[in-house]
């Protein structure tokens, strides 16, 4: 699957949700609209965008909480599937996007990458639901369904290795503030 | 019994400075140094605790509580503060998350002044710290514990991590 075509998807079942992505998948995530409003992104900090996520979730628990992770991402901070298991927000979907490699530092393998089945340690941490997608089009028709789920929900969504020719955009230092009081308006 | 340089709070002192604060949440990977303060918080019907693997995810789920409108301590040990050095910087000093840290002096030996004590994770994390240009109170005594309000209060002023040290275990 093509990255840019599995956000598009994304990006049409977020709604008035929050959205959290994370490294190469934010160009193209601004570039199709996902950005700024209702969103964060996550760089410099490897793994720390489902934890954030889950703060968010905890704090606006009538609110989705998207998360676009990624696996060389999620695999910094893997022990954060079982915080988020063990607190169960209804509304936290998480979409690892599985290339395999760690695409903005040159395209190295990630760890065990022809092996590591991220739905597995989702469920096997506790998360009550979890799905491999490796189709456009079976994506594109399960995704209704599962966003209509109560989360924790973690979709492992397997994408095309593409060079990293975009650049992770530099974000200023006010990061936080216009997210805060967009759930602080509409509170 | 040897000398100490330091005494241990009692909980119920560090739990009222909590309840005073009006935080309902405390994010924590547990700290052997603060047993009894965090069974007293667990023990508060009007207190959620929520724990987790890494103190890495308690820095970032400190940030996205607090973007929600949600505020927290974040408790922790010496040894796992290392552990979350990236977030701290990563998130809460790059990104200006308020973050209200209390941080267990874990294994510390009372009996010689923390910047004596052979233990790195005890005598490190102050230079850490400093270097990292995070403001932090020393709580060596039950005297001390007005420090709590303090840091919180600059946390959210300055918007930034801001931490008490624990010198003795808790009471």
């Amino acid at each position: 699957m093509k990255r840019m075509e599995v956000l598009k998807l994304l990006l049409d079942v977020k709604s008035d949700g929050v959205s959290i992505a994370t490294m190469q998948a934010i160009p193209d995530w601004y570039e199709i609209g996902g950005g700024p409003h209702m969103h964060l992104d996550n760089q410099g900090c490897m793994g720390g965008s489902s934890a954030t996520g889950l703060g968010i979730a905890i704090a606006q628990p009538d609110r989705r909480v998207i998360i676009i992770d990624g696996d060389g991402s999620l695999c910094m901070q893997l022990g954060s599937l079982v915080s988020i298991a063990s607190e169960a927000p209804k509304n936290f979907f998480h979409f690892v996007l599985v290339n395999g490699i760690y695409e903005t530092s040159g395209a190295q393998p990630i760890p065990a990458e022809d092996k590591v089945d991220f739905a597995a340690l989702a469920l096997g941490a506790g998360y009550p639901h979890a799905f491999t997608f490796d189709d456009y089009g079976a994506f594109a028709r399960e995704l209704p369904a599962i966003m209509a789920m109560e989360g924790p929900v973690l979709v492992a969504l397997k994408v095309d290795q593409e060079p990293a020719d975009k650049g992770v955009p530099a974000r200023p230092h006010d990061w936080a503030d216009a997210l805060r009081q967009s759930l602080s308006d509409v509170a | 019994m040897p000398d100490t340089l330091c005494e241990s709070v009692p909980a119920a002192l560090l739990h009222k400075e909590i309840t005073a604060l009006g935080l309902k949440h405390v994010l924590t990977v547990p700290d052997t140094a603060q047993k009894t303060f965090m069974a007293s918080l667990r023990d508060d019907p009007a207190i959620t605790t929520h724990t987790f693997s890494t103190e890495h995810e308690v820095i970032a789920c400190n940030a996205g509580m607090w973007i929600g409108g949600m505020d927290a301590l974040v408790l922790i040990q010496n040894t796992g503060f290392f552990a979350g050095v990236n977030a701290l910087r990563g998130i809460a000093i790059d990104r200006k998350i308020p973050t209200f840290l209390v941080i267990g002096q874990f294994a510390h030996d009372v009996t010689v002044p923390v910047e004596e004590d052979p233990n790195t994770a005890v005598r490190l994390i102050k230079p850490v710290l400093e270097a990292m240009e995070v403001p932090y109170f020393i709580v060596d005594r039950p005297s001390d514990v007005g420090a709590l309000p303090r840091a919180y209060a600059q946390s959210r002023a300055e918007r930034r991590p801001v931490v008490c040290l624990l010198t003795a275990p808790t009471a």
